[in-house]
């Protein structure tokens, strides 16, 4: 027992068996689909399920209870554990750090439940995560065994499966660090561009479809500086309301006016814009300089999509610019894994700033701006992070080049396109076995993020403490990352994962969703056996019919 | 006992004025309201959880009704102004427009385009970035983007931020590599959903041993590190004094923090003092805030190095936490490369958040924070470019762990890293040539312990040529408000810029060594910007007889070039030059 992390345990297992744990081989044949919306169709409107009123007011006292239990606890232990509690104490003269009540949640709510979060791992994050096993001793201290446990991997950002320890892309990125170094040295417009990044930049540019492209070491650092350099405030950013944070940030930064939509409401978006355009800037009434719709292609708390067909014709309607963020659906979404345009057919040259991140789909890191070449120009001029931030390094552009490659088809033939397969198979597969056995999940039907409801923020350790011990690994996410009463549990499909990995993954899920009075819906989101009968499958009947179900144009 | 309470307070309020008839009636209408006050909190007893919340409003209260009454009418009377006031100017700014009038309006909109283009004056700018055929080290080459071909081989590196040549590190190498082999290259999550390896808790304490602190926090990216941990401490209503010759970094996280600021003079402790001075009544009257003073270590713009040890006498003097940058520091000054602390000998534990980058004399990337243990956990949840961002890939992790191992590796006589010995003997070494060149074209002007050496066209030059003291504006110096607008382009400041870049050029081509020139952007910065400078980034990697060169090289463009451009209307010709330029 040590309060350290201890170090990775050695590995000796055959390196064909390590592999199989990073990438898990395909079965069969039958399990892969091809994701894309019909051109032309109406996106369909995401139906949320709304669980019995009673859940909301249960929820609410859920809350209550903890708040209020929190409130006591903070009252005596001022009184008889002074020491906890110096932090929020002026001391000496000195503010404290931070203020009780802004700390009220972590201290009290987050710290209760904070064993689910922040494990630490060794490894690459693949089919299974190598969990470190460790034993809370409160306050958010632990120590560790010297263990590690691996647990099928349901919670990181591995769309393609591309978190792997061997293969094309971690040869050629080991081979870039004998001809590139580690580093890239210093900002972009100093000495930090080399060969390889102009490369990317084209690689990048040509798999979204954009003529140019720039690429930055962080995809928040991405957002964060972008919109200094596009808006100023007289300019008027239009945001959707679930917007990632780095956008909100980035457009903080820049001055420019917000207003916020409704997620995905298209009518409120047009209602602003009209309202906006007619009336011009505040005050002064004079027109806008310009007008920026900024949204993301698929929400990573909602698992939806935004609806892009809407958007751009509501942008050329009203002569804005159109700004998606593709963190999450490039590489994810598309027959070609060329994200949302790909997915609805639409031409890229319709959205003005295509952004991404490499984070993601690619198993690198940073993000890149795409657009036509001269305002991809003018950026290397104004972009902040060219000229103040760290350039990308060597290896990661080694890991994108690759593994864009082999989405290509260009690199590995046939690789790249069972990625893309498998992950729109498996989650088809897992969002209907999820629907069938009675959940509430939000999100489009070819999402890979899949958010299953759990309502209430005391099930949240319930479930992510149960699902570990029969070794998955997810995410739960609760207030503030979402509205207070639609706490959840984020699964992120893999095309690393087998369909029986899968098949585990719903057995263990209908157990805990019985064990912890988790299956709420009430069939109008489909999935209903009987039509008008909630869904409540049992585990049989689901893995029966799943494999053909799921690959039926519609969810049923 | 509500009653007792009451006759308290009013007893007291009639011995201190004794004249008055108003009390027994004040008596006689708050016990009636105490009275029905405390029946409808009875009543809240009959309801379910009623129970508690009632337990909560007397142990919160006091059981003083009176109290409680007149804060929940206050209350009222807050939400009813708010709300009030907010609905009628929205209200009164609203104007009334038909249907038809708003399509109208939609029709004649006509919308500036997303970004201005290149503009025929700056783009010689997209040409002078240099671009690099493979390793960029201390020896490398340098390539023409447009047809392909190498400009030079073997060109000494002296504009990388790697001063210690550790990206030619082979440990460095090697830990990198093995770590891809066992990781893979990203981390795919964020820190707090599975995005924490091993390698990164080892980063934070090997560099929390390294700076001799308590933890540490790491980043994905160093510019954001600023941005992302000032505002997790200063909200509005703090207070912070700030050197007015901050980076960029550093004015945006201000910006965004809302929060009061100072400003004093660039790296003028006697200013500062007397700010502390003036603030300090007024301050003593309120409630404690937080209150930071915020500076560079090694400042980015302009080379100088702050007066740490005034600065930190000051801070404990008049209570003030420290904010320090060492992003250019870190790696670099101090006898083990601990950053500016240890340049002037003084314990880290002075300073309450010190941020810096790994991409730097680290050989790596991502930024850091460290400090003390509340401090830094506050980040783990309340710091948005650590919560909503993947963590660092795990090689990079190791490559900084590694890199900060070769610095302490091996050690002088005097028991202090050679590595960075090596780095501060060419410093001083190149300084004291360049110091030593009699010209009147330029004048170094940075600390002669950085190894980033800024040169700066002399002040009777740049006047000769007409060109302003400074560019940009002052309004956030001023009004401690971001400006509504970008600085506008800046023609003076365009081909000064190209002078700079005709010098750098000119060096590139008679000594093969390339050096730099600051490139600020000008749309963004918010404070005064100084005038373009040279940039020499020593390397260990360079050997001192190329130094030696660099410094006579300098001394002969410098000469050359500003000889030839003597005057303004000279200046403005360089424009038909700067048209044609496609140099990288
Ligand atoms: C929509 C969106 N944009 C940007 C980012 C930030 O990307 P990165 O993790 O590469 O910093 C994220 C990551 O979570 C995201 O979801």
């Amino acid at each position: 027992m040590s309060r350290f992390i201890p170090n990775a345990p050695p590995d000796d297992r055959p390196q064909q068996i390590q592999d199989e744990l990073e990438y898990g081989k395909l079965t069969n044949k039958k399990y892969l689909y091809v994701s894309k919306h019909a051109a032309g169709e109406p996106l369909p409107e995401p139906i949320e399920d709304e669980p019995p009123y009673y859940i909301y007011i249960a929820t609410y006292v859920n809350y209550l209870i903890l708040i209020i239990i929190g409130h006591i606890r903070d009252a005596f232990g001022k009184v008889f554990k002074p020491q906890d509690y110096q932090d929020l104490i002026e001391q000496n003269g000195y503010a404290p750090w931070y203020d009780g009540f802004e700390n009220f949640y972590v201290r009290r709510l987050k710290l209760r439940i904070d064993d689910c979060f922040a494990r630490p791992i060794h490894g690459a994050p693949g089919r299974y995560i190598k969990l470190f096993e460790r034993r809370a001793l409160g306050k958010g201290e632990y120590e560790f065994t010297g263990q590690s446990m691996e647990c099928l991997n349901l919670s990181s950002y591995n769309y393609l499966g591309f978190a792997q320890s061997s293969g094309v892309c971690t040869d050629s990125a080991l081979d870039v660090i004998d001809k590139y170094g580690t580093s890239a040295c210093s900002p972009r417009s100093y000495v930090g561009t080399t060969d390889l990044h102009l490369e990317t930049e084209q690689v990048i540019a040509d798999f979204v479809g954009k003529e140019a492209a720039i690429i930055v070491s962080q995809g928040y650092g991405t957002n964060a500086s972008l919109f200094s350099s596009l808006a100023d405030s007289k300019c008027l950013v239009i945001s959707d309301e679930l917007n990632h944070a780095s956008i909100r940030f980035g457009v903080r930064l820049s001055g420019a006016v917000v207003k916020v939509f409704k997620h995905n409401d298209m009518d409120a978006l047009e209602f602003l814009l009209r309202q906006q355009i007619s009336q011009g800037q505040p005050k002064t009434h004079r027109p806008w300089k310009k007008i920026i719709i900024a949204v993301e292609g698929l929400y990573s708390m909602e698992g939806n999509m935004c609806n892009l067909p809407k958007l751009i014709e509501l942008k050329e309607k009203y002569k804005c610019y159109l700004f998606v963020d593709e963190a999450h659906s490039i590489g994810a979404l598309g027959p070609n894994g060329r994200g949302i345009c790909d997915y609805f057919q639409v031409s890229p040259s319709k959205i003005d700033l295509l952004m991404g991140t490499f984070t993601k789909s690619f198993g690198a890191t940073g993000g890149y701006i795409a657009g036509s070449k001269p305002i991809i120009e003018k950026l290397r001029l104004t972009y902040i992070t060219n000229n103040y931030s760290e350039s990308v390094p060597p290896p990661v552009l080694a890991q994108i080049i690759s593994s864009l490659r082999i989405i290509e088809g260009k690199l590995n033939p046939g690789e790249g396109k069972e990625r893309l397969e498998r992950i729109a198979f498996n989650s088809r597969y897992l969002r209907l076995g999820l629907k069938r056995l009675g959940f509430i999940v939000y999100g489009a039907d070819d999402s890979p993020v899949i958010p299953v409801l759990l309502f209430f923020p005391a099930k949240m350790p319930v479930v992510s403490r149960v699902l570990y011990s029969m070794k998955i690994a997810v995410v739960i996410v609760g207030y503030p990352a979402t509205p207070l009463t639609t706490s959840r549990v984020r699964l992120c499909v893999s095309s690393a994962l087998t369909k029986e990995d899968l098949d585990y993954v719903l057995e263990k899920f209908s157990y805990v969703g019985d064990l912890a009075f988790l299956k709420y819906s009430s069939g109008i989101a489909g999935g209903s056996k009987v039509p008008g009968q909630p869904p409540r499958w049992s585990i049989k009947d689901v893995l029966e019919v799943n494999v053909e179900d799921c690959k039926k144009p519609q969810l049923p | 006992m509500a009653e007792h309470l009451l006759t308290t307070t009013v007893t007291e309020t009639t011995t201190t004025t004794p004249t008055t008839t108003i009390p027994p009636t004040l008596e006689l209408i708050s016990s009636a309201i105490g009275d029905s006050f405390v029946h409808y909190l009875n009543k809240l007893d009959q309801i379910p959880g009623g129970q508690i919340i009632l337990r909560y409003i007397r142990s919160s209260y006091k059981n003083d009704p009176v109290r409680s009454l007149f804060e929940l009418a206050l209350f009222i009377f807050a939400v009813h102004y708010f709300l009030s006031s907010k609905r009628k100017e929205n209200k009164a700014d609203i104007v009334k427009f038909s249907k038809l009038e708003i399509d109208e309006l939609i029709k004649d909109w006509e919308p500036e385009p997303l970004v201005e283009e290149v503009n025929n004056l700056e783009k010689w700018q997209l040409s002078a970035i240099p671009k690099i055929k493979g390793w960029n080290k201390s020896h490398m080459t340098l390539y023409n983007e447009a047809s392909g071909n190498n400009i030079s081989s073997n060109v000494v590196n002296l504009a990388s931020y790697d001063f210690l040549d550790l990206n030619e590190n082979d440990n460095v190498h090697k830990a990198a590599k093995a770590e891809i082999s066992t990781a893979g290259v990203g981390a795919c999550g964020p820190p707090n959903f599975y995005g924490t390896q091993d390698v990164h808790v080892r980063l934070e304490e090997d560099l929390a041993r390294f700076l001799q602190t308590e933890q540490s926090i790491l980043y994905g990216q160093d510019f954001v590190t600023a941005g992302s941990v000032i505002p997790a401490y200063l909200k509005r209503g703090d207070l912070c004094i700030v050197d007015s010759g901050v980076n960029l970094a550093i004015q945006k996280a201000l910006i965004v923090s809302r929060c009061n600021i100072e400003w004093y003079e660039h790296n003028d402790v006697d200013h500062l003092e007397s700010i502390l001075e003036e603030l300090k009544p007024t301050l003593d009257k309120e409630p404690v805030r937080r209150r930071f003073i915020v500076t560079e270590g090694l400042f980015l713009n302009t080379g100088d190095i702050c007066n740490l040890p005034k600065i930190v006498e000051l801070k404990n003097k008049f209570k003030y936490r420290l904010f320090l940058d060492e992003t250019l520091s870190i790696g670099v000054l101090g006898a083990n490369g601990r950053g500016v602390v240890e340049h002037y000998n003084l314990s880290r534990l002075e300073i309450s958040i010190t941020i810096g980058t790994f991409a730097g004399s680290f050989a790596s990337s991502g930024g850091f924070c460290a400090g003390v243990k509340p401090m830094v956990q506050h980040q783990r949840i309340n710091s948005n470019a650590y919560t909503f961002s993947a963590s660092l890939p795990p090689y990079s992790a190791i490559a900084s762990s590694q890199s900060i191992k070769e610095i302490m590796n091996e050690r002088t006589a005097a028991g202090n890293s050679k590595l960075i010995a090596q780095l501060h003997e060419r410093t001083s070494h190149l300084y004291s040539k360049l110091t030593s060149i009699k010209t009147t074209f330029f004048k170094v002007t940075s600390n002669s312990n950085s190894p980033i050496i800024h040169i700066s066209l002399s002040h009777q030059y740049r006047k000769a040529l007409g060109l302003p003291a400074f560019y940009g504006n002052t309004h956030f110096l001023n009004t401690g408000k971001q400006a509504r607008s970008l600085n506008e382009f800046s023609k003076a400041y365009n081909i000064e810029s190209f002078l700079l870049q005709k010098i750098i050029d000119g060096v590139l081509f008679e000594s093969n060594i390339l050096i730099t020139r600051s490139k600020s952007i000008l749309d963004h910065e918010n404070l005064p910007v100084i005038s373009p400078q040279l940039l020499i980034m020593v390397n260990s990697g360079a050997s001192l007889k190329e130094l030696d060169l660099l410094a006579q090289t300098l001394e002969i463009i410098v000469n050359k070039v500003c000889k030839s451009v003597s005057n303004e209307a000279r200046l403005l010709s360089l424009e038909d030059e700067l048209l044609k330029y496609t140099k990288y």
